[in-house]
């Protein structure tokens, strides 16, 4: 049997420092390897676990970031290039506690239904509506084709991203996610009879 | 709303003061009106719904059953905060990895850890010695090990395990794990496994089979086989079938922690946690009450989350020896090792017919690769014969089936389990059949469906079926009679039928007369908001959300209100959880005889607080009131408190357990179901000649799912199954090297479709409204996947003329096909291939007429609260109340080889061949 | 997956950059260049051919020109696919390179400089372990080539990259910088025939820019790919044609180019085979059919050579498809 060609995997141990405005949060404080991947680090250091790590090779799309606005795989991304840019993540595409209208479609048409793809498509198709507030199917399905999801079969996410434009295009707000709901103790509404 | 428009919910007794309203501040403080009659209407279907009369009409109020309902735990999904496997981080957690074989069968002779457990920042390295109770999703064939305890199987097979405190640290540790493996021959080629060999895959004791690789083997007959000795037409083909995998987008992820009190949770996004739960227990000889199995959230399970997995075993013996978290999360390759997707298949297949084109006989014979370990493997050699039985009526079926191990990863259970490859194959022969009789195919098989509330050939009792619904009203949508056999060249349309059961009758690991297929658990307190316990896995599909809904129906609440814990064993009853697509059927059911026993309750308050009749209260918006003078009535807080009176919190359970059913003969058990679920597809392709290239261009998917009680996700599950099934048909394999080694075990090379290779669908629900299902539900996560596979193949032929009998039908191999064709036909060029025509025979006017008699009596069946039995065999001229085989002596029901089929067996019957070890006679044995 | 360890340099110049890789050459140290990243960062989760060093340039702003004549090696695909200033071919073949995502990142001198790709090269340690390694990495094990078994001479892993084709057909210059100084060449004189060395890159030497020819507007032609999926895939053959009709009445001065990729170890311009053809009159279907012959595809992608021999005829004619009437 050959010799095996192996390459140590122990780090020489050498970091240097980083920072990054993630999800509009300065973050000044991390020390990274040279070879850290930005996936790894918004994952493991920053605790960015919205970010999803599915195939590490670019093929799913699970791990698309904005950086500087721009959707890319933060799975091919070295850390060290991202310094000082802003990155955004699902996290940061909600308004407090008002919804992204693309998060709010994605529930109420179906985008997402086991949900771990659900963050690299909401980030695409927020940079996308960003853009293009009112995309046809083309340039949909060309916006996400780097995404994979293997449950909804993509329909129902091109269903929602059109119904997230006719909400940005009314210009109405996604209501706030904390108001109250339903009251278990309701009269009649005799204004109705 | 002025506060003098509010008025009390009931006529107050004189000098009470009412108490405060703990429930108010809610954002709607008004009951809507519902008229409670028009509420059977549902959004699925294209007509009033349901046909005829279901047990749970009268818990209908109108709150969310039938109505596009967001699944409840979406907002986490879509905000970045739901915890799939690898997000749940612990506080001191190790990262543990696993060391995998080289090699593809392999003797180990020894392991020296001793290097890398001197590495810096390793905790503990672990190898299969000290953990050798075998264990395995079903009881009676366990076979796998935590890590290899003697040989290594397929290469990726476990060898020994390693914690430390980051990656890099383990994987170098990894490396320093010196094996001494003893290289044995191994086995690829799944036909080799039906022969003898020196040293078997595994080792069954007295229950192997010679000394083959054949791990399971079925025998079926049923019927007359006088009629397929001279059948008037004939449809033979050979199937080869690539191996594929679920392709979930979130990779095995496990974090194991031992708690102080030295109780162990598994956090894993698992689809079948109770299964994990006591191969834990076998594993780690520790009681299943000392362990805590947490699902995460899911992504994605298909099947390929439904197997107790070792790596699981191995982060819980990890965490034991260092006492911190251990979280091991796979590499996509790990993935494509763990495996569990749907077996390579040769499948045989011969459909005959008779002259009045009925189908007289099957004959299927399957053999199926199982890879290394057993898995799911017992029942997957049953589905793949006992599951194309219906829709049709059929006059004869012969099934041999034979499962065996080969030196890769273990193949298992996949959406559609077991049904799809040999469902592909007899669809594609009734296409073939079609041709050959000159009829048109969705007319031969609307002449061919057995009935509502009959029995198939192997004993299963369907009840609903909206099989013909699903035909006629795809024919209609896709413009069928102006398209068939006349779109131009290269372009063409076809049809695919399935069948699929909607949850499994037999609960494996314990007695249905005893114990209960689902139980369920309610409690409300005071605020009102209902808490659902429920051991069923949400793994995406919305199982959460339709246990939820039928709650919320049956108490007239809004879905806000309801809250579903479904993630700890600690607190959720005892489920089979999410897999054979029983999930709707029975833990909906469950959850309405919960919820039942509270209505009750509520409604006993009411009658109690307002002096009237139980009789004459109904439940509406959260109001429990008087049917014909609604003011009458109180709120549903003021019922509850009224009923917690003296007791506090309601709480109530209920169970859900399948009829008794179905034959007495071995292996009676597989396949049936409470009900069943049906569904036709079209599918419309394009077809360059030129290079082999298919594209489908669109696809109307008629899916039978009894009621739809979330639109939104059935329409979300007929698509998303379109979508894993055209991934089948066209691009994705699992392609293996004549020495068995895997070259795609990563996303770029396993082709899953992208956006642009997928089709418009067309999703069309039918509502058969089945008897027993909840509010009528049948499923609709599974069988949907069936027939895309043959309305592309079967379309693919419509438009070059050109039948496969291989999937995936890449370009290249459907361009060897055309290749092929064209030069037996010496043609110059692909695009003179001659396109399929089609003149009637006779014959279709005598199969027009009898679908047309079948719709009235399908109808009336439906419909006749007193109607009789119907087995399989009346279109042939028996009896149809008195089983077949009891008024003809030449109706077979045998699942026993005859010495004349041994003589010359078919492929997977040469499985037979063998004497297993403990039917040989003393002395034999070697 | 977690690549080894490396040092990361980050310069911000051309000569800042040479400066580095100058240093690396004289002590002998290994060392990458790392581009948009899509490429080598794979391979290095799979510690392909890992190297301790690794020099980035992605902060060197002069590398990122973009016009009609220049394209620098720092562009991204993206960019260029949606670049008014992009010659038609060009843009066609940068929009069809794996998915958007990749694109978005993925650089023009990346994809030019691609790593020939190969079913037993791009896998795993763990999995190229159980083959006993390959030849193209993990060299020091004296394993065999797995696709031309009995031989470890020669590399046969396969050039994958969309926009070098067209590049070709347009008579693309690409620009090069080592430490011996700046040269330019014909980008058909780049690639070398060995699925290891690859190019003529130097030591030390990255790929500063591309230039085109003025007249490059009155160049017409096609890119055509073949692959199983529109998104993510790799070619598994590609033909770029380009003409151009001086007088359209006459053939006398009509200039014909054809290039294909991802067939063998280098895109080709097929030269000797346009010449040819035009001096014998060929029809479309005369040069398709050469074009099969001239082309040796080996099994080491994911479809049969065989299939994607037969299928650079029909791409090279439906990229002709422009030229019905003329040819």
């Amino acid at each position: 049997m050959s010799n095996s060609p192996h390459v140590p995997m122990i780090p020489t141990g050498q970091k240097s420092s980083w920072d990054a405005v993630i999800n509009n949060r300065i973050f000044d404080d991390l020390n990274i390897e040279s070879n850290a991947i930005l996936l790894d680090v918004l994952r493991d250091s920053v605790g960015m676990l919205g970010v999803k790590r599915g195939c590490d090779l670019g093929t799913c799309g699970c791990c698309t970031v904005l950086i500087d606005g721009v959707p890319k795989l933060s799975c091919l991304t070295l850390a060290a290039e991202t310094k000082g840019k802003q990155i955004t993540t699902v996290e940061g595409l909600a308004n407090g506690s008002h919804l992204h209208p693309i998060q709010k479609t994605f529930t109420e048409c179906g985008g997402s239904q086991c949900g771990f793809c659900t963050p690299g498509f909401l980030v695409v198709i927020s940079a996308l509506l960003n853009e293009n507030s009112n995309p046809n199917d083309r340039e949909i399905k060309d916006a996400i084709e780097g995404n994979l999801c293997r449950c909804t079969g993509y329909q129902q996410i091109v269903d929602s991203v059109h119904a997230a434009a006719e909400i940005l295009n009314s210009n109405q707000s996604v209501k706030d996610n904390t108001c109250a709901q339903v009251d278990p103790h309701p009269g009649i509404d005799r204004t109705t009879e | 709303m002025s506060k003098d428009k509010e008025i009390k919910g009931y006529r107050q007794q004189p000098g009470k003061i009412p108490f405060a309203k703990p429930g108010s501040g809610g954002r709607e403080p008004f009951s809507k009106l519902r008229d409670l009659e028009m509420i059977p209407k549902s959004e699925g279907g294209y007509r009033a719904q349901p046909k005829g009369k279901n047990r749970h009409d009268h818990l209908l109020t109108g709150s969310t059953i039938g109505r596009r309902t967001p699944l409840v735990d979406s907002n986490w999904k879509v905000t970045g905060q739901a915890k799939y496997g690898d997000d749940i981080r612990l506080p001191n957690e190790l990262i543990g990895r696993i060391l995998r074989s080289p090699h593809h069968y392999a003797r180990i002779r020894s392991i020296d850890t001793s290097e890398a457990e001197s590495i810096k920042g390793v905790l503990a390295v672990e190898t299969g010695q000290k953990h050798t109770d075998l264990f395995g999703v079903l009881p009676v064939t366990k076979d796998e090990h935590a890590m290899a305890v003697d040989k290594v199987r397929h290469v990726g097979d476990l060898v020994a395990c390693v914690a430390a405190e980051n990656e890099s640290v383990a994987l170098e540790a990894l490396r320093k794990i010196k094996v001494d493996y003893e290289v044995l021959n191994p086995i690829i080629d799944m036909k080799k496994s039906l022969k003898d060999v020196e040293e078997p895959i595994h080792n069954r004791g007295k229950y192997h089979i010679g000394r083959s690789n054949v791990q399971k083997r079925v025998f079926q007959e049923f019927g007359n086989f006088e009629s397929v000795k001279n059948p008037y037409v004939s449809s033979k083909s050979k199937w080869k079938y690539a191996g594929v995998n679920h392709g979930f987008t979130e990779p095995h992820a496990v974090v194991a922690d031992w708690e102080p009190s030295g109780r162990l949770t598994l956090y894993t996004p698992q689809q079948v946690p109770h299964y994990v739960h006591r191969s834990l227990a076998d594993v780690l000889k520790i009681p299943m009450h000392q362990i805590n199995v947490h699902r995460t959230f899911v992504g994605g399970g298909f099947g390929g989350k439904s197997d107790p997995f070792p790596h699981e075993m191995c982060a819980a013996i990890l965490a034991r020896k260092t006492g911190r978290p251990v979280r091991i999360t796979f590499d996509r390759d790990e993935v494509f090792y763990t495996n569990r997707g749907r077996h390579p298949s040769h499948i045989e297949m011969n459909l005959h017919a008779d002259k009045e084109g009925r189908i007289c006989g099957i004959e299927t014979d399957a053999l199926i690769d199982g890879g290394g370990f057993a898995s799911f493997g017992h029942v997957t050699t049953y589905y793949n014969g006992v599951l194309h039985t219906a829709p049709y009526e059929i006059g004869s079926f012969h099934y041999t089936g034979a499962r065996v191990w080969t030196n890769k990863p273990a193949s298992g259970a996949m959406r559609g389990h077991g049904a799809v490859n040999s469902r592909c194959a007899v669809e594609l022969g009734i296409d073939d059949i079609c041709e050959q009789l000159e009829v048109d195919p969705i007319t031969f098989r609307l002449a061919n469906l057995l009935p509502p509330h009959s029995s198939t050939i192997t004993g299963f009792r369907i009840t609903s079926i909206g099989m013909r619904d699903c035909l006629e009203k795809v024919r209609e949508a896709c413009d069928w009679e102006q398209k068939f056999r006349k779109l131009p060249f290269g372009h063409g349309i076809g049809i695919g039928c399935g069948f699929f059961i909607s949850g499994s009758g037999l609960p494996i690991h314990w007695d249905p007369n005893k114990f209960p297929h689902a139980t369920v658990h309610l409690k409300i307190d005071m605020d009102g908001g209902v808490t659902i316990h429920t051991g069923a896995a949400d793994i995406g599909q919305g199982s959460d959300t339709v246990v939820a809904q039928s709650v919320s129906e049956v108490l007239g609440l809004p879905i806000e209100m309801i809250r579903v814990k479904s993630r700890d064993s600690d607190t959720s009853p005892v489920d089979l959880g999410s897999y054979s697509s029983r999930v709707t059927f029975m833990n909906a059911n469950a959850a309405i005889s919960a919820a039942i026993k509270i209505r009750d309750e509520l409604i006993k308050a009411t009658a109690d607080i307002c002096n009237v009749e139980e009789k004459s209260l109904v439940i509406g918006d959260r109001r429990i009131y008087q049917k014909k003078d609604p003011a009458v009535g109180v709120s549903y807080l003021e019922a509850l408190h009224k009923a917690q009176e003296e007791r506090g919190a309601l709480i109530s359970s209920g169970a859900y357990r399948t009829p008794p059913m179905g034959g007495v003969h071995k292996g009676a058990a597989a396949g049936l179901a409470p009900a069943y679920s049906f569904s036709a597809y079209a599918a419309e392709v394009k077809v360059d000649a030129e290079t082999g290239i298919t594209e489908v261009v669109k696809v109307w998917a008629a899916h039978d799912c009894g009621r739809a009680l979330n639109p939104l996700s059935v329409e979300g599950q007929i698509i998303g199954s379109c979508h894993m099934g055209l991934g089948q048909v066209l691009t994705e394999e699992m392609r293996y090297t004549k020495k068995g080694n895997l070259l795609n075990p990563n996303l770029l090379e396993y082709k899953i479709p992208t956006i642009h290779e997928m089709p418009e669908v067309v999703p069309i629900i039918v509502e058969s409204n089945d008897p027993e299902g909840p509010f009528g539900a049948k499923e609709a996560g599974e069988g949907p996947l069936l027939p895309i596979l043959p309305a592309v193949c079967n379309a693919v032929y419509d438009a070059i003329g050109i039948r496969t009998n291989e999937l995936p039908i890449t370009p290249d191999k459907l361009y060897k096909l055309i290749e092929k064709k064209v030069r037996s036909l010496k043609l110059d060029s692909p695009l003179n291939l001659p396109n399929p025509k089609l003149n009637y025979s006779k014959l279709q006017n005598t199969l027009e007429d009898r679908a047309d008699n079948h719709k009235v009596r399908d109808q009336d069946r439906k419909l006749d609260p007193k109607r009789e039995p119907y087995y399989n065999g009346t279109i042939f001229g028996k009896v149809s109340t008195i089983p077949p085989e009891e008024q003809d002596e030449r109706w077979t029901l045998s699942v026993t080889p005859s010495e004349e089929y041994l003589a010359n067996p078919r492929l997977a019957g040469s499985a037979w061949k063998h004497v297993e070890v403990r039917h040989m006679k003393r002395g034999d044995e070697t | 997956m977690k690549s080894p360890p490396f040092k990361l340099f980050q310069p911000t110049s051309i000569d800042e950059a040479i400066e580095i890789s100058k240093k690396f050459v004289q002590e002998q140290e290994d060392f990458d260049w790392i581009a948009g990243g899509t490429d080598l960062l794979p391979n290095y989760k799979w510690h392909l051919n890992t190297k301790p060093n690794v020099i980035s340039l992605a902060s060197i702003e002069e590398l990122h020109r973009l016009d009609s004549e220049h394209i620098g090696a720092m562009v991204r695909l993206h960019d260029l696919a949606k670049s008014e200033f992009a010659h038609p071919i060009i843009r066609k073949a940068a929009s069809s390179i794996a998915s958007v995502l990749i694109r978005q990142s993925g650089t023009v001198g990346g994809n030019i400089a691609l790593d020939t790709r190969c079913f037993w090269f791009n896998q795993a340690e763990e999995w190229r372990r159980s083959i006993e390694w390959c030849h193209k990495c993990d060299c020091g094990t004296s394993a065999d080539c797995r696709v031309i078994p009995n031989q470890n001479e020669l590399c046969v892993a396969t050039y994958q990259a969309d926009l070098a084709p067209s590049l070709l057909v347009l008579n693309a210059k690409i620009h090069l910088c080592g430490p011996e100084g700046s040269r330019t060449l014909f980008l058909s004189e780049f690639f070398e025939l060995d699925g290891i060395k690859r190019n003529v890159l130097k030591q030390g030497e990255i790929i500063t820019h591309l230039t085109l020819d003025n007249d490059i507007s009155s160049w017409s032609g096609d890119y055509q790919k073949l692959s199983l999926r529109k998104s993510w895939d790799f070619p598994e053959a590609g033909v770029a044609v380009a003409w151009r009709l001086s007088d359209e009445s006459n053939n006398e001065n009509f200039e014909l180019r054809i290039a294909t990729t991802a067939l063998e170890s280098v895109p080709r311009l097929h030269q000797k085979l346009t010449s040819d053809a035009l001096k014998n009159n060929s029809t479309i279907d005369e040069i398709a059919s050469k074009l099969k012959k001239d082309v040796k595809p080996v099994n080491n992608t994911t479809f049969p050579p065989n299939y994607r021999k037969k299928m650079v005829e029909v791409l090279c004619k439906k990229a002709l498809g422009g030229l019905k009437g003329v040819l």
